[in-house]
């Protein structure tokens, strides 16, 4: 009898984590859905930036800025790794870093002195236990980024570039693309070299013309448009990542549930073939029993 | 004639309205029927909306765009909550607070003005509604 318990408790306890897992995917999945959601109402904002940019650009403006041009300083440079304050989600977290860390090592090898900002507890303890020096650390970003928590950050580092204290800012995420498809990357914020591209780009194939009117002046909108397109891009990461982080965690659960499934039926065989034999040795018992008292 | 408000987070505003004042950085600026084609830079203050209805509804905004084409007003902004929603006095905090920033270094002095600016804007539009919503 003792094979066939041990294999029934084990099965017991497979079915108990397939209810946690099951329903931890379950979870992600809602997340998933809002994450989702206000990660499109972010994209429908950028997409108007972008256009008021291509109006500009068609107004006749060059798009000068000082938080547009490369700084020959190398003095002091951020980098913020957006990671997740839960684990369970695969590879995710580990993607992640390793990004980070080799944006880090490639910053560190340019800059005098890079400050590295870590949001998430997961990141946080992995960097703190190899001995990365992180600078500060931050739990409150989980799966739903508050744009006016993002903007204080944001502020605060545009604010100490802008008086060049810092020379560059970068920011390592995971980019959501598709339900299918996120990867880590790490990305250049400030200076912002890659909006130019981006816009001029866009620019070629459109064809529409509104003759607009500028108040105050083009030059004027630009001021007020390329902080605000640095700010978006930042809350845009914050977005990507946490929208990333449910589909990881989605994949990661989907796969556990399958595989305490298949294991729950592997168990359920081996356990009845247990028992069957059990019952054929105490039936061979009875029958050898009766046979020798004849 | 259409009004649309948009910050990075969400859709605030979208519907049909009969007139909008736009509170522009150096002014308030009026948009009805069939107006020109238009970019403007928002200030911080407050933005009326006359509906169909006749009625009004007051939103404090601060910072970004606003786009006037084919009778659309769409509204680019940082920030944006219903006027009546602002707290005077942590608003009054927020003017304290910017006042007392570091001024020493030219872009440093900038960005004090800045916030000193944007700070009495929002302290002007959240006086006002205490007049407008304590009657």
């Amino acid at each position: 009898m003792a094979k066939a318990r041990a294999l029934d408790k084990r099965r017991k306890s497979i079915k108990n984590i397939r209810k946690i897992t099951r329903t931890m995917e379950l979870v992600s999945t809602a997340q998933f859905r809002r994450a989702m959601e206000r990660a499109v109402a972010a994209d429908s904002y950028t997409k108007r930036i972008v256009r008021l940019v291509r109006d500009l650009a068609k107004a006749g403006l060059k798009t000068e800025h000082p938080l547009l041009a490369e700084r020959s300083a190398s003095k002091r440079a951020v980098l913020f790794i957006l990671s997740a304050n839960r684990g369970l989600c695969g590879g995710y977290n580990s993607g992640v870093l390793r990004a980070g860390i080799a944006r880090l090592k490639e910053l560190q090898s340019e800059y005098d002195e890079v400050e590295l900002v870590v949001s998430g507890k997961r990141g946080f303890s992995y960097l703190t236990y190899h001995g990365y020096g992180v600078d500060r650390s931050y739990t409150q970003f989980d799966d739903k980024p508050v744009y006016e928590d993002v903007l204080v950050l944001a502020d605060d580092v545009l604010k100490r570039y802008r008086v060049g204290e810092v020379d560059r800012v970068d920011v390592a995420f995971s980019k959501f693309v598709s339900l299918s498809k996120q990867y880590p990357t790490s990305e250049t914020l400030l200076p912002l070299s890659s909006m130019t591209s981006e816009i001029e780009e866009d620019a070629t194939n459109s064809s529409e013309l509104v003759d607009y009117e500028f108040l105050p002046s083009p030059r004027s909108i630009l001021d007020e448009v390329v902080p605000n397109a640095f700010r978006i891009k930042f809350f845009k990461a914050f977005l990507d990542a946490a929208v990333s982080e449910q589909i990881a965690r989605m994949m990661a659960m989907k796969a556990a549930t399958d595989n305490a499934d298949q294991m729950i039926s592997m168990l359920t065989t081996s356990y009845n073939r247990a028992r069957q034999s059990q019952i054929t040795n105490e039936i061979i018992e009875v029958i050898s029993g009766a046979s020798a008292l004849q | 004639m259409k009004c649309v408000a948009v910050t990075p987070e969400k859709t605030v505003f979208d519907s049909e309205v009969e007139f909008v004042v736009v509170p522009l950085f150096d002014g308030e600026y009026g948009v009805g029927k069939d107006h020109s084609p238009v970019v403007g830079r928002i200030g911080a203050g407050e933005l009326r909306l006359t509906l169909n209805d006749g009625s009004v509804e007051r939103w404090y905004v601060e910072g970004g765009f606003v786009e006037v084409v084919d009778n659309t007003v769409s509204l680019l902004t940082n920030r944006a909550c219903l006027l009546r929603e602002l707290n005077l006095e942590s608003v009054r905090q927020e003017y304290e607070t910017a006042r007392t920033l570091p001024s020493n270094s030219p872009e440093l002095m900038e960005i004090r003005n800045e916030s000193i600016e944007r700070a009495r804007a929002k302290l002007r539009a959240a006086e006002k509604a205490e007049n407008v919503f304590s009657r």
